[in-house]
């Protein structure tokens, strides 16, 4: 089970749980990790994906790359072992196979989907925010060099997920998922960077026009 | 004398009726104020069980309000709205309020169709099945690889190839634009975030005391949400506040038109006759007329809708003119006056008048439309009592001659009558009227029809707008139309919701509908299902080796490959049953769907959202045999046309009818010069109506049905004044002066229909006084 698949699931399960207020000393760690990751509109980064699925004889290897855009969204490109990308946008998501064909989806035609986006790029850009709509979380470390734990907050949640676990530096660098069934998901990245704009195969594959007068350039 | 007290006594008598008849009503609580729209409406479905779905879906909507609480900041429109809740929770007013949503557990849903899983499949992923050979090893990958899933989703083992999650994710769950998040329903717009709260009343939405309940509860929870944070909005929406806002201007109108039209009054009948007698005379008559029209529509239809109270308030004015007739012939006897002697000298003019009204109501009283035949019956009794009044009550109260010398109280219409005399001779006559209706001709022509059923509620623009910005955000559709499916079985019934199904797909892939609720996308006929499992067997299960070629190739257990194929087989005969989907708790939100058994068979609708043209839904339905579009807005335009154009030619059968009571009395040349006046009103009317842009509606035509009772009552007055033709005159023009109050008034409704009435009859009535005496320059050469 994908790391999406399991946030996705957690999404649709409607929580009951109240806010808990965090630690003033958490809260100010998690502000300023999320802050330092919002200084670039871009961030670009390699990922290694290793699955441990009951159903699977052995654990399932991706890579690939990922670009994390504030202004467009996501996109998560598969490289090997079959090559498949995905684009994670506010309004739609989009499925682009090998041969360029996209099959695409309004997120609004999904229960969930809309929710996905934004907890998605929270989770990659670590904005605690986000993230504690429906998670408890716990930080450790500081700016340089940190980690966070984040636990479902209620037992509907916790049917699906025991675990979910980002650590870093100025980047997010390793995110793992504990599933409730067992399963886990590692997912590392490296060769991270952060850019103010989009490549123009980039802003193709988010489905962006690019007339010459109106180039889209990154936010800030 | 004795006569005369005798008559007096019987009024007395019948007046005692009318107060012990609307004291036991209103004991009995009977009085009750209709402010339904649907009561006033006609049958208009032929299929009694789709006036039953009408109202049934109406009603499940009605006692359903909807709020939304937006702020900017997320958890502030969160906290917000738990105040907001949680406020109207405590007015203890409400069946239900929620904000906080049941948690949705994906494993109920999911553990229903899972048994069933190889009887499912999407509409997309049958024709892939059914059009060729399915890359099963491909739609593995897709489903090991992705890094999210579109929807719920089964675990690898149990669906490998997402068939399974492809049919969940086909599921209409999510038509709302609204979100679970942190336990609430959240939309984001406009720059806020909103949070939807909705509430379930105690009762009826038309009931004035849950009205009044429900909208200090709302005010109170949203000043409560004020005091907590300044910048929250609150957005609400249901009929009971349309309802509310109905009843209040209503009862607003019936006590402006009802206190200007009664002021109005007094003040011209004390200028007229410088005396109080008239005043308190005048009031009992109306008063009577008014209290005996209200007893008679309660007993009739056993309750007054308020369009009908509107309507009654502006009556005042048209049923003083009885009595001030026979002011003025008090007036103008001055001390030759005798009671009896003067009554019989304007009864057969009285009388005619009444005749003229009733014909004009009585057409409506026809109509088989209960909001027309209210107003009619309202309207005939109420001018009847007034009627009778002055025959019974008035001669016995005001026997004695009048003190006021009749050559000074009658001066300003003496003057006038001499202006028209000296001035308009036959010719000019004849010119003028060519003249108007040359002037009027281009407004005929720019008259535009309007049978828009809303013309019968007063929809207040805040109202409206907060409706609209709800729909907006929420994605709630509010199309009036829907379809009725029967089926003799549950599996008919079944089968014909997936034909209809099938041709609303095709209209929502041309973008004609954005969706639709059906109870046949929740569950596949029996028959649907075997051709779903056929489907899977052949394209999936055909091959047990390639199965277990394809699921060991992507590196899953070989355990797996049997599991799938043991499954397949044990599914063998299960199908999954209506029943077992009603009773599932997932169904909850969707059991408005399901009509149940009936003496037919079973029915259940299917409701289309995001329409754009409804003729494009008539066509889907046309030919499917169980299948009925229905759609009360539209039949209850198409009604209220066919009663215009019906009007219309009703309009003209009463002319001739008039025309014939009138050749009775004066003969055919004499009755035609009566009516003219009338006649070139009505023209006239339609006329400044078109210039005006006013929509030609039903109760326009309503109001020219009235325009010919009134106006030709005038011409009969002063016909029949001979000799007084001053008095008269200056009865017929406080006559007229009274009904262009109370009806001009009635122009302000903010009812569209009866504002409609009321200009209507200010023109109308304006101009039929106006060239009243027109008659006198044809008679008065005739009788020299």
């Amino acid at each position: 089970m994908s790391v999406l698949k399991a946030i996705v699931r957690l999404l649709l399960v409607a929580t009951l749980a109240a806010l808990t207020p965090l630690h003033a000393a958490e809260t100010n760690t998690l502000a300023r990790i999320g802050a330092q990751l919002e200084q670039h509109a871009v961030i670009r980064a390699e990922f290694t994906q290793r699955k441990q699925m009951a159903a699977m004889k052995r654990p399932l290897l991706t890579s690939g790359r990922l670009v994390l855009s504030r202004q467009h969204g996501v996109l998560w490109q598969i490289e090997q072992p079959l090559r498949i990308s995905y684009v994670l946008g506010e309004e739609r998501i989009v499925e682009i196979g090998a041969d360029g064909a996209r099959r695409e989806r309004g997120v609004r035609d999904v229960p969930g989907l809309a929710q996905v986006s934004r907890v998605f790029r929270a989770m990659l850009g670590a904005d605690s925010a986000a993230l504690r709509e429906q998670f408890d979380a716990a930080a450790h470390g500081d700016p340089a060099q940190w980690e966070i734990i984040l636990t479902p907050r209620n037992a509907q949640l916790a049917q699906f997920l025991t675990r979910l676990q980002l650590s870093g530096g100025r980047f997010v660098s390793d995110i793992s998922i504990v599933e409730a069934g067992g399963d886990t998901t590692q997912i590392n990245f490296h060769h991270t960077q952060g850019s103010n704009a989009l490549s123009d195969t980039e802003l193709q594959l988010f489905g962006v026009d690019q007339t010459p007068s109106a180039k889209p350039a990154g936010t800030r | 004398m004795n006569a005369l007290r005798l008559r007096a006594g019987l009024w007395l008598l019948l007046a005692l009726g009318v107060l012990i008849a609307g004291a036991t009503q209103f004991a009995g609580g009977r009085v009750r104020l209709q402010t339904n729209l649907l009561a006033l409406l006609p049958p208009t479905e032929r299929n009694p069980l789709a006036e039953q779905a009408v109202t049934r879906l109406a009603d499940a909507a009605g006692d359903r309000v909807v709020f939304l609480i937006g702020q900017r900041s997320p958890s502030a429109a969160a906290a917000a709205a738990r105040q907001f809740a949680q406020q109207l929770r405590q007015s203890g007013i409400f069946r239900q309020v929620v904000a906080e949503i049941p948690a949705f557990d994906p494993k109920q849903l999911t553990a229903l169709y899972q048994p069933y899983r190889f009887n499912l499949l999407s509409e997309e992923d049958r024709v892939e099945l059914s059009s060729g050979q399915v890359d099963l090893a491909g739609r593995l990958q897709r489903k090991l690889y992705a890094p999210f899933r579109f929807g719920l989703a089964l675990a690898v083992a149990d669906d490998p190839f997402g068939l399974a999650d492809d049919w969940l994710a086909s599921l209409p769950l999510k038509n709302l634009r609204l979100a679970p998040q942190d336990g609430l329903l959240v939309t984001r717009g406009a720059g806020q975030s909103w949070v939807f709260v909705s509430a379930e009343l105690p009762g009826s939405a038309y009931e004035s005391a849950i009205q009044r309940q429900v909208g200090q509860a709302v005010a109170q929870a949203e000043s409560a949400v004020h005091d907590l944070d300044r910048e929250a909005s609150v957005l609400r929406s249901g009929t009971v506040f349309y309802a509310a806002a109905a009843r209040a201007s209503a009862e607003r109108e019936v006590d402006l038109i009802g206190a200007g039209s009664l002021i109005g009054m007094l003040a011209l009948l004390y200028l007229v006759f410088r005396s109080l007698r008239p005043l308190a005379l005048g009031l009992l008559s109306v008063g009577f007329g008014i209290a005996a029209a209200l007893v008679a529509t309660v007993w009739v239809f056993g309750q007054i809708h308020l369009i009908t109270l509107v309507f009654g308030a502006s009556l005042i004015g048209e049923a003083i003119d009885y009595a001030v007739q026979y002011f003025a012939a008090h007036l103008g006897a001055g001390a030759d006056w005798e009671a009896q002697a003067g009554l019989r000298r304007i009864a057969p003019g009285l009388t005619l008048a009444l005749a003229t009204s009733l014909l004009g109501y009585g057409a409506l009283l026809l109509a088989p439309f209960p909001a027309l035949s209210q107003i009619a019956w309202f309207a005939l009794v109420g001018l009847s009592a007034a009627w009778l009044s002055v025959f019974l009550l008035l001669p016995a109260l005001l026997a004695s001659p009048n003190r006021r010398d009749p050559q000074t109280a009658v001066a300003l219409p003496q003057h006038l009558l001499r202006w028209w005399q000296t001035h308009l001779t036959r010719r000019r006559c004849v010119a003028l009227a060519a003249l108007l209706l040359v002037l009027a001709a281009p407004g005929w022509l720019q008259l535009q029809g309007n049978d828009d059923v809303r013309l019968l509620v007063a929809r207040p623009p805040a109202l409206v707008a907060q409706e609209e910005q709800i729909r907006e955000l929420t994605g709630m559709g509010n199309s009036s139309q829907f379809f009725l499916i029967d089926g003799n079985t549950a599996e008919a019934l079944l089968a014909n919701a997936e034909k209809l199904a099938g041709r609303l797909d095709a209209l929502v892939a041309q973008g004609e509908l954005t969706g639709y609720q059906s109870l046949s996308t929740f569950v596949p006929s029996a028959q649907r299902q075997v051709q779903n499992r056929a489907l899977w067997l052949q394209k999936v299960f055909a091959d047990p080796a390639e199965l277990r070629r394809v699921l060991a190739d992507a590196g899953l257990r070989d355990e797996i490959a049997d599991q799938q194929l043991a499954s397949f087989d044990a599914a063998q005969n299960s199908r999954l049953t209506l029943a077992d989907w009603l009773q599932a708790p997932i169904s909850t939100p969707y059991r408005h769907l399901w009509l149940g058994p009936n003496e037919n068979g079973f029915a259940a609708v299917v409701l289309p959202q995001g329409v754009r043209d409804v003729t494009r839904l008539g066509d889907a339905a046309a030919s499917l045999a169980d299948v009925t579009l229905v759609d009360k807005a539209g039949n209850v335009s198409r009604l209220f046309r066919s009663y215009r154009q019906w009007g219309a030619g009703w309009l003209l059968a009463a002319l001739a009818l008039v025309y014939g009571l009138l050749c009775l009395r004066y003969g055919p040349r004499q009755g035609a010069v009566v009516l003219t006046p009338t006649l070139l009103a009505i023209a006239l009317a339609l006329g400044v109506l078109g210039y005006l842009k006013a929509p030609l509606t039903l109760f326009n035509m309503m109001g020219l049905m009235l325009v010919l009772g009134v106006g030709v009552n005038y011409a009969i007055f002063l016909r029949e004044g001979g000799v007084r033709a001053a008095a008269t005159l200056a009865g017929v023009l406080l006559s007229a002066g009274t009904t262009l109050l109370s009806f001009g008034l009635l122009a302000f409704s903010s009812m569209p229909a009866l504002a409609g009435f009321g200009l209507t009859l200010l023109i109308g009535v304006g101009i039929a006084v106006l060239l009243a005496p027109m008659v006198l320059s044809f008679s008065a050469q005739e009788n020299a």
